[in-house]
């Protein structure tokens, strides 16, 4: 823990405490939430406080935000390991391909997955993957062009130093290169990645939700604030808005803060 | 000059490719509805939906296109669409864009300059936390909290409000990035050198440093041009203005797939269009941009 940068450790102490919050306050205590809640109810839903809704959120918001920013770390992961051990043509392509992903916008590719997603599992075709699981598929299948280049550079850089070299030129295969040599070397700088794309998969989603779009219950904070933004506009919309914009703040602070910290972190020496 | 034509011909083949995967993606989607009772759709609105779209037919992916460059509707219902409509909801969405840029380079200035203040105060902190509120801020939030107050006004106040609530996060990345970079070449030996041959200060800053801070700028266009226009899109929603993010969420919700096909690859084009400028300016105001390639 000692060799955590500080405002690393600040931004997982977030990030931990968050989900802790809302697991506490949003999943096993909401009575608890419901009674002492400040904000009052919600305008659109006078059954539930705005303060249950907003936790409520928060949970999905994370869970989905982990499940897909895991998800996407590890197919970049394995798409950057499969174009270093091919090389040539092999990588080339995979690189375009990763360029065709990145340059288009994360937002209405995931609209476009969520439609062809929701029209699959209307004609029950997508194997028991519900809203849930149908959001973090659109969103790692959009999200793993990002980790997936840095990956491939950093694995670059890496396959540059001496030891590699070394072992390479004992005889050492690239998949026992790849699994004894570069992975522990790689293994900060991928929680890193996977802490970059929490917050980007986090707003994605709530962009999208906000359009309406996905159907998760229970909602996400984008879908909370999507589900009747006119009501929102016209009865008390800073009561509602307010707190959850707070909480995405802090959510995505806490990951960024993270996430810059551990990859600026200088390495450990020999 | 090869090099700059194989990266433009890596952007253009990217159309084409949004073009049929988003074809082929949306002709194998089986049709059906929400629920149970309605699942299967009538044999009208079957055939509609295939001859919208091609399906079964050779060359059928040329169909969308066909359709719209005839000037018929896009589309099985009286939500589609036709080319020209179209092009005029662009060109809207692009006009909020074009508002956005100005605003979003205000933000950059003023946010660089900032940055550089604090950096040498107690307020150091805040320039790292404002981009993280910016970040953290989705679109919609700020579109929310401005909407009661302009949504009715019109005389283009809902545009404006649009670009401005767009164009904080671009302006602050935007800011960021410029700040860094300059701060970088600011510290150089090349620097100290001019000053100290007795070149003024603003000299100093036109011809030497600002050359070298543009390609970091130009990297930032592409990115930035992308959340500036997919930005638009939720601010156009709350605000209620009928540009090409309502047609886009519409067709999406109304499952008006031809639309969507259309609709994603004129996208995907003008962020190409976007890039290509980009690579020009970046050959004309970048010298090692023209020797790599020499």
């Amino acid at each position: 823990m000692s060799r955590i940068p500080p405002r690393a450790r600040f931004g997982l102490v977030l990030l931990v405490g968050l989900g802790l919050l809302s697991l506490v306050a949003g999943r096993l205590f909401p009575e608890v939430l419901s009674s002492t809640c400040p904000l009052g109810m919600d305008p659109t839903r006078p059954d539930r406080t705005v303060c249950e809704l907003a936790f409520g959120g928060l949970w999905v918001s994370l869970a989905v935000g982990l499940a897909a920013g895991a998800l996407s770390t590890l197919i970049g992961l394995t798409v950057a390991a499969v174009a270093r051990l091919s090389g040539g043509t092999v990588e080339q392509l995979l690189l375009r391909a990763v360029d065709a992903v990145f340059a288009l916008p994360d937002v209405l590719v995931v609209m476009v997955l969520q439609l062809a997603g929701q029209s699959l599992s209307d004609a029950g075709q997508v194997g028991g993957l519900g809203p849930f699981g149908l959001m973090v598929a659109s969103l790692a299948l959009v999200g793993w062009a990002g980790p997936a280049r840095m990956f491939r550079n950093r694995l670059a850089t890496l396959e540059a130093q001496e030891y590699v070299a070394a072992a390479r030129a004992l005889g050492g295969s690239g998949a026992h290169l790849l699994r004894v040599h570069l992975w522990p070397a790689l293994r900060p700088f991928a929680l890193a990645v996977f802490l970059s794309r929490l917050p980007a998969a986090i707003l994605t989603e709530s962009t999208v939700s906000f359009f309406g779009i996905a159907r998760m219950e229970p909602m996400s904070l984008g879908r909370y604030l999507g589900t009747s933004y006119a009501a929102l506009i016209y009865e008390g919309g800073g009561r509602v808005v307010l707190p959850a914009w707070a909480l995405l703040v802090l959510l995505v602070l806490g990951a960024s803060l993270a996430s810059q910290a551990l990859s600026a972190a200088p390495r450990r020496p020999a | 000059m090869s090099a700059v034509t194989q990266r433009l011909a890596r952007q253009l083949v990217l159309v084409p490719v949004v073009a049929v995967a988003s074809y082929f993606l949306m002709a194998a989607l089986p049709l059906t509805t929400e629920t149970d009772a309605k699942r299967q759709v009538s044999k009208e609105l079957a055939a509609s939906y295939q001859r919208d779209l091609g399906i079964g037919e050779p060359l059928g992916f040329l169909r969308p296109w066909e359709k719209l460059f005839r000037g018929e509707r896009l589309g099985t219902s009286a939500q589609g669409i036709t080319g020209d409509e179209l092009l005029l909801k662009l060109s809207g969405s692009v006009g909020v864009g074009l508002m956005a840029l100005p605003l979003a380079l205000a933000w950059a200035l003023g946010f660089a300059l900032l940055r550089t203040r604090w950096r040498k105060g107690r307020w150091a902190a805040l320039g790292d936390a404002v981009p993280a509120v910016a970040f953290g801020t989705p679109v919609f939030i700020p579109a929310l909290l401005l909407a009661p107050a302009v949504v009715e006004r019109g005389n283009m106040l809902p545009e404006l409000c649009a670009a401005l609530v767009t164009s904080v996060w671009p302006g602050i990345f935007l800011g960021t990035l410029v700040g860094d970079s300059l701060e970088t070449e600011l510290s150089r030996d090349y620097v100290r050198t001019a000053l100290g041959k007795g070149l003024a200060q603003g000299t100093v800053l036109r011809r030497h440093v600002l050359p070298n801070v543009w390609p970091a700028l130009l990297d930032a266009v592409g990115p930035v041009a992308t959340s500036l226009l997919a930005g638009s899109f939720a601010a156009e929603r709350v605000f209620g203005l009928p540009y090409f993010g309502q047609l886009y969420v519409l067709a999406v919700l109304n499952k008006q797939v031809a639309v969507v096909v259309v609709a994603t690859t004129t996208f995907a084009s003008l962020l190409v269009i976007v890039s290509l400028a980009v690579e020009v300016l970046r050959y004309v105001v970048d010298p090692r941009s023209r020797e790599a390639t020499a």
